[in-house]
């Protein structure tokens, strides 16, 4: 085991949380933006009309700015952050699909490159020559979607994988395609807003007007989409995850969800409203408005996909919090850890402990306790009264130690809680620990 | 000792012999920290020529100021290359360095945010001489303190004696990932101190690809060549003093004098210095033969700080060889193929800067219609990626039973 990481008052689990949802804006507008931008660019070249590539130019710094340095940032940014908070997790992660992330950045350069290329060739090369640079941005950036997708439904559905220890196996796994075509939707939808937003800013009416309609019209069509696939991919959740949300067992995920259709009936209605009915209305404080819904709409449904694996953070193979990893996968030469731990010790796995905290003594009892707290539990429960994530003292309020001790026994009947892992001795430590917490 | 690092090490095992990988990670890493380098330097040089203020010197930092925000956002993407390789064959290291550390190793990518803002600031400033001073100094000391907190973190990968000290010092265990532990002034300065050699390279390169545009001022072209190699001499000559101080100081029983990576990485240092002033005599001319010797010479570098690596780790029992490997020969191919085609498709747009870039901006759109024929094959490559890819996922959802 690695050096858990002690997040006073928010809780590591919430770090990453917030990190990631500063990478949802930036990411899907890169690889929904181009979509339009290609459309509009061969209208250009069509109709003869060059002031819509000047135009074009102006927007394309934003998403350039905004996408390639925050997008990259924030997305390397929720890298570092499982690194430090879920170490073994991302590990996992990384030896199985090393190769498929590699394969994602290969797609990275090629992004970057045609980009920064068709940023600073407008006009100076011929219109074929620059759109085509637009299509291979527009392909890269989703093909990026299309690699990474595998990796996050992974995670949930890890499928045939479980039994083979194979690539392709656990990559096109049962929520894959419900959730690669769910995300493909909401990125139309998303380059319908960006193409509103853009649109409100021209000055030839008229072409204000159609820009508008038809940006609209791809932004329903991606809800509708994005609201069919969702349903399939709901379809398709795994038994266990359909009874944390719809048996009532983690209300708070029904709630997300809830907040992601809502927030995509809102949209759905902006883009009626200023989009068919009164495009000439539309302007750039509204659509920016909306498209902050659309992300927390789209943020909720992350939140929604997170959430819905507990108690594992790789379902059905690796805990979170803990990160012991709670099942075999034979062919890979993976044994499961929870046995040998039970019985050798929580511990036993950390090579950090000085000599006198290796042994529990009546004296360094709550030291150690609290270290396995901060192992086991600190990641999702915060060990501070005022602390943000379902915070112990709270949940534990008034119980005595015996009482704790019995909970930790029974920890893995919840249906969202993994087990407490170690010897009789090291619960008894925890408990002592946390009673002190309780009071 | 060893065993605690070897129990660490994921037992998912890695996908492809593990040489493999580390051969990845050397040379992109090497990509990334020459384009770091670039913007390091570039910004000390946007800088300098603002601050001198004469015409030269702003047309020198207005062209820096532009390059440095193509430059970081390069060298971000390249980083993500090297990120992932390092956490494959040495994950124990990589992932306890930076636990321990973690709010710095956290803070290290708002650095670079902060350093990039900066860097835009300056770039769009609109008065005659360009952006204002204190952007580019600003975006300087981010990428300075990046730099700081990214080389703690690798020097406390290279001793796992000290981990478990570093955290219990106080007597209590800290969980908190509060600190920094490890600093080597030598070791940090033989990574910064190329940034100015790597900006006056790419001075050169920069007067190379420029001479042969008409409407460049050509006296300003040469001047910046000629500037450009100067800058390089002097930063290289200082470099090799940093390298002969950092060697002083590594402990004896690694054997990194005699090391033959280090040998030849050093054999290559000399000798690019020894290029540098063959290169003098016209430095537009050798522009680009001086940067693509500048590659060789940042790869042998990086070579040689992986040999150091692996002789620091060797102390530990800890070898990438013997890391066990679980093949997987289709994900592999997966990749390599896929690189092959990346380096087929941003060919296409790169030519097509290439000659864009070496034309004045009043004449008219450039036909180049010899590269019609590889745009053609470019478009369509990523498509033909999606087809195999998504009739191999069908096949595969369909023979699990998880299409539907």
């Amino acid at each position: 085991m690695y050096p858990a990481w002690l997040v006073p008052v928010l809780g590591s689990g919430l770090i990453i949380a917030i990190i990631a949802t500063f990478h949802i804006l930036p990411s899907h507008l890169a690889t929904g933006s181009f979509w339009f931008n290609v459309w509009l660019e061969r209208k250009a070249y069509k109709e003869n009309r060059p002031e819509l590539l000047q135009f074009l130019k102006k927007y394309v710094l934003l998403i350039l700015i905004f996408c390639f340095v925050y997008g990259s940032i924030t997305g390397v940014w929720i890298w570092f952050s499982a690194t430090v908070s879920s170490p073994r997790a991302i590990s996992s992660l990384i030896h199985n699909y090393v190769w498929g992330w590699a394969t994602e950045w290969v797609f990275f350069i090629i992004e970057i490159v045609a980009i920064y290329v068709y940023y600073y060739t407008f006009g100076k090369i011929d219109g074929q020559h620059h759109l085509r640079v637009g299509w291979t941005y527009a392909w890269g950036a989703w093909i990026s979607m299309v690699i990474i997708t595998g990796i996050l439904a992974f995670m949930l559905t890890p499928g045939k994988w479980l039994e083979t220890g194979k690539f392709f196996d656990g990559f096109f796994n049962p929520t894959y395609w419900p959730q690669l075509f769910t995300r493909t939707a909401l990125m139309f939808s998303v380059a319908g807003i960006y193409a509103i937003i853009v649109a409100s800013r021209l000055d030839n009416p008229d072409l204000k007007v159609e820009i508008t309609r038809k940006a609209a019209l791809w932004g329903i069509g991606g809800l509708i989409f994005g609201a069919i696939f969702a349903y399939w991919y709901i379809l398709k959740l795994p038994p266990e995850a359909k009874n944390l949300v719809f048996g009532g067992e983690l209300p708070y995920l029904k709630t997300l969800l809830k907040v992601a259709v809502i927030m995509g009936a809102v949209v759905g209605v902006y883009y009626v409203v200023f989009g068919l009915i009164a495009p000439h209305l539309s302007n750039p404080v509204v659509g920016i408005i909306v498209a902050i819904i659309l992300f927390l709409g789209i943020g909720a449904g992350e939140g929604f996909r997170e959430g819905v694996r507990r108690p594992y953070i790789i379902n059905y193979f690796m805990y979170g919090s803990s990160q012991v990893i709670a099942r075999s996968i034979p062919p890979k030469g993976v044994e499961e850890e929870v046995s040998k731990l039970n019985e050798n010790g929580y511990l036993s796995v950390l090579y950090y402990l000085p000599e006198q905290l290796r042994t529990i003594t009546e004296n360094n009892k709550l030291e150690v306790g609290r270290i396995l707290v901060v192992h086991q539990c600190a990641a999702c429960h915060t060990l501070e009264p005022n602390g943000l994530l379902r915070p112990l003292p709270k949940l534990l309020s008034g119980m005595e130690k015996d009482d704790i001790r019995d909970l930790l026994d029974s920890l893995g009947d919840y249906a969202y809680m993994p087990p407490f892992i170690g010897t009789d001795e090291e619960k008894d430590a925890a408990a002592a620990y946390l009673a002190t917490l309780a009071k | 000792m060893g065993g605690f690092l070897l129990n660490l090490r994921d037992p998912m095992g890695v996908p492809f012999h593990p040489v493999v990988f580390q051969v990845l990670m050397i040379l992109t890493f090497a990509l990334h920290i020459m384009f770091v380098n670039f913007v390091v330097g570039g910004t000390l040089i946007a800088l300098w020529g603002r601050l001198r203020g004469d015409k030269y010197g702003i047309k020198l930092s207005k062209a820096f100021a532009r390059a440095n925000t193509v430059n970081t956002s390069v060298a971000i993407v390249l980083g993500v290359a090297p990120l992932l390789f390092v956490q494959v064959i040495y994950d124990p290291l990589w992932y306890n360095a930076n636990n321990i550390s973690a709010w710095w190793a956290l803070f290290f990518l708002i650095t670079i945010a902060a350093a990039f803002t900066c860097a835009y600031l300056f770039y769009l400033g609109k008065s005659e001489k360009g952006g204002n001073p204190v952007w580019s100094l600003l975006s300087l000391a981010a990428l300075v303190l990046s730099g700081v907190i990214i080389h703690a973190i690798s020097v406390q990968m290279l001793h796992p004696e000290k981990w478990s000290q570093w955290i219990t010092a106080s007597g209590k265990v800290n969980l908190f990932g509060n600190r920094l532990y490890g600093f080597s002034l030598p070791r940090f300065l033989h990574f910064m101190v190329p940034s100015v050699a790597l900006a006056g390279v790419y001075m050169m390169l920069y007067s190379w690809y420029f001479r042969e545009r008409e409407d460049r001022d050509p006296n300003y072209v040469q001047w910046v060549g000629e500037l450009g190699v100067k800058i390089a001499i002097f930063a290289s000559l200082i470099q090799a003093a940093v390298g002969v101080w950092w060697l002083l100081t590594i402990p004896s029983d690694l054997g990194f004098m005699t090391n033959p990576f280090f040998l030849v990485g050093a054999l290559v240092a000399l000798a690019f210095i020894g290029w540098l002033f063959v290169a003098r005599k016209d430095p537009a001319a050798n522009g680009l033969k001086t940067a693509l010797f500048a590659f060789v010479a940042v790869f042998a570098m990086a070579a040689s700080r992986e040999a150091l690596r692996s002789a620091y780790l060797s102390r530990f029992n800890y070898s990438i060889l013997t890391y066990k490997i679980n093949w997987s020969i289709g994900s592999t191919l997966l990749f390599f193929a896929t690189f092959v085609m990346g380096l087929i498709v941003i060919s296409y747009p790169l030519l097509l800067a290439f000659h864009a870039g070496r034309t004045p901006d009043s004449r008219a759109p450039l036909k180049l219609e010899g590269l019609n024929k590889l745009g053609r094959l470019v478009v369509f490559l990523p498509v033909l990626w999606l087809i195999v890819v998504v009739a191999l996922g069908i096949s595969i959802s369909i023979k699990n039973g998880v299409l539907f």
